[in-house]
């Protein structure tokens, strides 16, 4: 039982970041594989709030999210200058740099060592010990996230981005300020990425730079082409095809030491025949043209 | 004492160039960012650790061998990746991720059948030459020798052969290549055929000096990235400027700062190079025109 | 040509001054100088590659041209970039008709124009002011939508229209962006006939209300029939100007443009 609840719980986190890079997906042909970074500065910002001040999960979480945002500024800007290939490249070297800087600056972060012993949050006086409380809790805060996407993408801010995704210039021509509506793009997503890397690090109580590296951030890049971008559905079926596939793998007997492996297997292929017969994902509505 | 830091830069700078000419061939021609090039150059060190190691084979046979494995390997993946994209006149985005895919599948495999662990391909204590303060093995100067071999080999076939001249003029103007009857395609595996070969002698010189494991091909990777950004997109000897470069500040941070920074520092001067000088130290701006 | 009105005041009239943009070694608009006063429809005609996209483009601000300036309102528009040239009021329909092809018709009529929702900051606290103005512009966006006759294609996905139904989405679009100044790239191309007689009648109606209209067409007949001035553009330059009837019996003109 608590091993469903598990998957469950790694599904709302995973649901949640892939939400968040679904807004980023698209504009201008844009790939950005430093997702795992906003992932890890909203883990780490969360944690060491709560660990060196003792401060309210909530409250450190919001710090998480401002924080975040903020520095989503350094790879936003060269969005708004970069195109495609560049714009990759300089999306791999702030999750490089970002990288090192968890994993060197030893004195803040405690580096390799990761930080152990992150307690759980307090909600109306509990202590969500129990892996059942804390998997509601869970199931709240994705469900808020769900709704929060939601309203964006059916706002005008949300039409918007349609729109740019898929003709910049037109949308410059309706008197539409895209690089601003670019930049707000990267803050929010960044921000919901905190708040699944808030979430992470209370759930498994440690953390340590090896769960922020560009292998994570290809997974949840992968996570959103396999399953679609632009709309909802995509992401989210995308998550279940991530999390639940390597599970059904457990049950066809596959050793533990090599399911790893297979499962990366399998969702290296999933995105090669997907970009050849089935540019959209899944479920999406975007595709690269 | 610079002076050994300087010389460990080379040394690391051949091998950074070697990795930077060959991404830099594939991407100033077929302008596709080879992601998956990374797995190539860990297919070729395996290959040489399994015929040396398990096969054992002679070390000269090994590693022709293993320069023939990285060579088909990055032909078939033009063949079965990329093509289909050229002939389907895709944005560049989906090679790009069929590329990622690619990567995450081979290497991958290779962790299945070999294991994640480091894999030593040499025994024993490489033999050490001294040059007054300066101190460098054997498998060293080796890879700094291989590296001068292959560079002048490439540069007398970039200006001096006809398939040089095909190679400079894809990059330079692809359509109309095709337009004058030239076999694109064949060019094409072509010029993976040579890419693949740069992988596969700077994967046997690392694997000789340190081993080898399934996820340092993306290490290297990623530097031969900023070498050629750093050199100058669209020049094909512009990667082996940039590879010196980086070599030279890597070991320069490990003096002076600390080892651990090398990799932060890199990509800063990357980040830097985008945003203010995205055509390199030797490139030319060129015009971006709007609509 | 002279400028006739140099003034900076704020006046409605677009005046551009000495534009010349060039592309390599080919000149694309040479030493353009024109005023384009509200009230007024003037057709840009010209053969192909004669510069008037260009020049529309440069107006829009998407490109920048080498010499010369741009005054609407008191203001140099040179130094602003496409979406403040837009907001200030000079509207663009493009040549390639540009709809959001993923999005339903009433959607693209929308994002004509701007909407406080357009920045999450008010979405999180003036969410009020956001309905309010939504409700608004759903009305108005359906009106347009039945203006050009698209009133039961609200809810289609842009892509699932015929080509001159996204034109007719294009103009209602550009109508709800309630733009002074708007730049028709090839208004009628592709709209069938007893259309067309309805669009001239509304641009004729929009030019009335004291907007300014500048569009480029290679129809003479509608040139004819509602410019109230005409530039000839070749090779860049403005080559003849004057009613349509003048410099259509130009000489010069019926050469190079009309064969004849």
């Amino acid at each position: 039982m608590n091993y469903i609840l598990h998957i469950i719980v790694m599904i709302f986190i995973y649901g949640i970041l892939a939400l968040s890079l679904n807004l980023l997906i698209g504009y201008g042909g844009l790939i950005s594989v430093c997702h795992a970074a906003f992932y890890g500065i909203g883990a780490y910002t969360t944690t060491l709030l709560m660990m060196n001040f003792n401060m309210n999960f909530f409250l450190a979480l919001i710090v998480g999210v401002l924080l975040t945002s903020a520095m989503s500024l350094f790879i936003a800007y060269p969005s708004l200058r970069l195109k495609g290939d560049y714009f990759f490249l300089a999306s791999l070297g702030f999750q490089i740099i970002i990288f090192a800087i968890l994993y060197n600056w030893v004195n803040l972060t405690k580096g390799p060592y990761g930080i152990p012993g992150i307690p759980r949050p307090h909600v109306f006086g509990l202590a969500l010990e129990s892996e059942f409380f804390f998997f509601l809790f869970c199931g709240v805060i994705f469900y808020l996230i769900f709704l929060i996407s939601k309203v964006l993408y059916n706002s005008p801010f949300g039409r918007v981005l349609k729109a740019i995704r898929e003709d910049e210039i037109a949308a410059e021509a309706l008197g539409k300020d895209v690089p601003a509506i670019k930049i707000w793009a990267f803050a929010i997503s960044a921000g919901i990425a905190a708040i699944a890397g808030a979430m992470y690090a209370v759930y498994v109580s440690y953390i340590d730079p090896t769960s922020f590296t560009l292998d994570e951030s290809i997974f949840i890049l992968s996570i959103v082409l396999i399953g679609g971008s632009g709309n909802l559905k995509g992401p989210l079926i995308g998550v279940v095809f991530m999390i639940v596939l390597p599970e059904i793998l457990r049950f066809l007997r596959i050793p533990d030491t090599v399911a790893p492996n297979v499962r990366q297997i399998i969702y290296g292929l999933a995105l090669i025949i997907l970009m050849k017969y089935r540019v959209q994902g899944i479920l999406g509505d975007y595709s690269f043209e | 004492m610079i002076l050994q830091f300087l010389a460990n830069g080379l040394i690391a700078g051949a091998i950074f160039s070697l990795m930077g000419l060959g991404i830099g061939l594939v991407y100033n021609t077929t302008k596709v960012l080879h992601i998956a090039y990374a797995s190539i150059f860990v297919s070729g060190a395996y290959a040489l650790y399994f015929f040396l190691k398990v096969l054992h084979f002679s070390l000269f046979f090994s590693i022709v061998l293993a320069i023939l494995i990285a060579m088909i390997l990055n032909i078939l993946i033009e063949v079965f990746v990329y093509k289909p994209c050229y002939l389907k006149k895709t944005s560049s985005a989906i090679p790009l991720i069929s590329s990622i895919g690619t990567y995450v599948v081979l290497t991958n495999l290779i962790a299945l059948i070999f294991g994640n662990e480091t894999k030593i391909v040499t025994s024993g204590i490489e033999k050490s030459f001294q040059f007054g303060s300066v101190i460098l093995t054997r498998i060293q100067i080796i890879q700094f020798a291989a590296f001068l071999l292959l560079f002048t080999l490439y540069l007398i076939l970039l200006k001096r052969t006809k398939f040089g001249k095909l190679i400079r003029a894809f990059a330079n103007n692809p359509e109309l290549l095709s337009m004058c009857g030239v076999e694109v395609l064949n060019l094409r595996i072509l010029i993976f055929g040579l890419s693949g070969i740069f992988a596969g002698v700077a994967s046997c010189l690392v694997a000789l000096d340190i081993g080898i494991d399934p996820y340092a091909g993306m290490s290297i990777l990623l530097v031969a990235l900023v070498s050629l950004i750093v050199g100058g997109v669209g020049i094909f000897e512009s990667a082996v400027f940039g590879g010196f470069l980086i070599g030279i500040i890597q070991n320069l941070v490990v003096w002076k700062i600390s080892a651990r920074w090398q990799d932060c520092i890199t990509f800063l001067i990357l980040i830097f190079f985008l945003l203010f000088r995205p055509q390199g130290i030797l490139g030319i701006k060129k015009r971006m025109e709007e609509l | 040509m002279e400028i006739t009105v140099l003034n900076k005041m704020k006046t409605d009239t677009l005046i551009l001054s000495g534009i010349s943009r060039s592309f390599g070694g080919l000149k694309a608009v040479d030493d353009v100088s024109v005023e384009f006063p509200p009230g007024r429809i003037t057709g840009l005609i010209g053969p192909n590659g004669a510069g008037k996209t260009t020049l529309f483009n440069i107006i829009s601000g998407f490109i920048k041209p080498d010499k010369g300036e741009i005054w609407w309102q008191g203001e140099k528009l040179l130094k602003y970039p496409p979406w403040t040239i837009a907001m200030k009021g000079i509207g663009r329909l493009f040549q390639d008709v540009r709809v959001f092809k993923k999005i339903t018709a009433i959607e693209n009529v929308l994002l004509g124009k701007s909407n406080p929702g357009e920045c999450p900051v008010n979405l999180l606290f003036n969410h009020k002011n956001v309905i309010a103005q939504y409700r608004e512009d759903i009305e108005k966006a359906r009106e347009w939508l039945a203006f050009v006759g698209l009133k039961e294609k609200e809810n289609v996905l842009a892509e699932n229209l015929s080509y001159g139904q996204q034109k007719l989405l294009a103009i209602a679009r550009l109508l709800m962006a309630d733009s002074k100044v708007l730049l028709l790239d090839e208004p009628t191309a592709g709209i069938n006939p007893s259309l067309i007689k309805d669009l001239i009648l509304m641009i004729k109606k929009i030019a009335e209300s004291g907007r300014t209209v500048i569009f480029i067409e290679h129809n003479m007949n509608i040139v004819l029939e509602i410019a109230h001035w005409v530039y000839f553009l070749n090779e860049g330059r403005i080559v003849a100007f004057g009613r349509p009837e003048d410099v259509l019996g130009n000489q010069e003109v019926r050469l190079t443009y009309l064969g004849l």
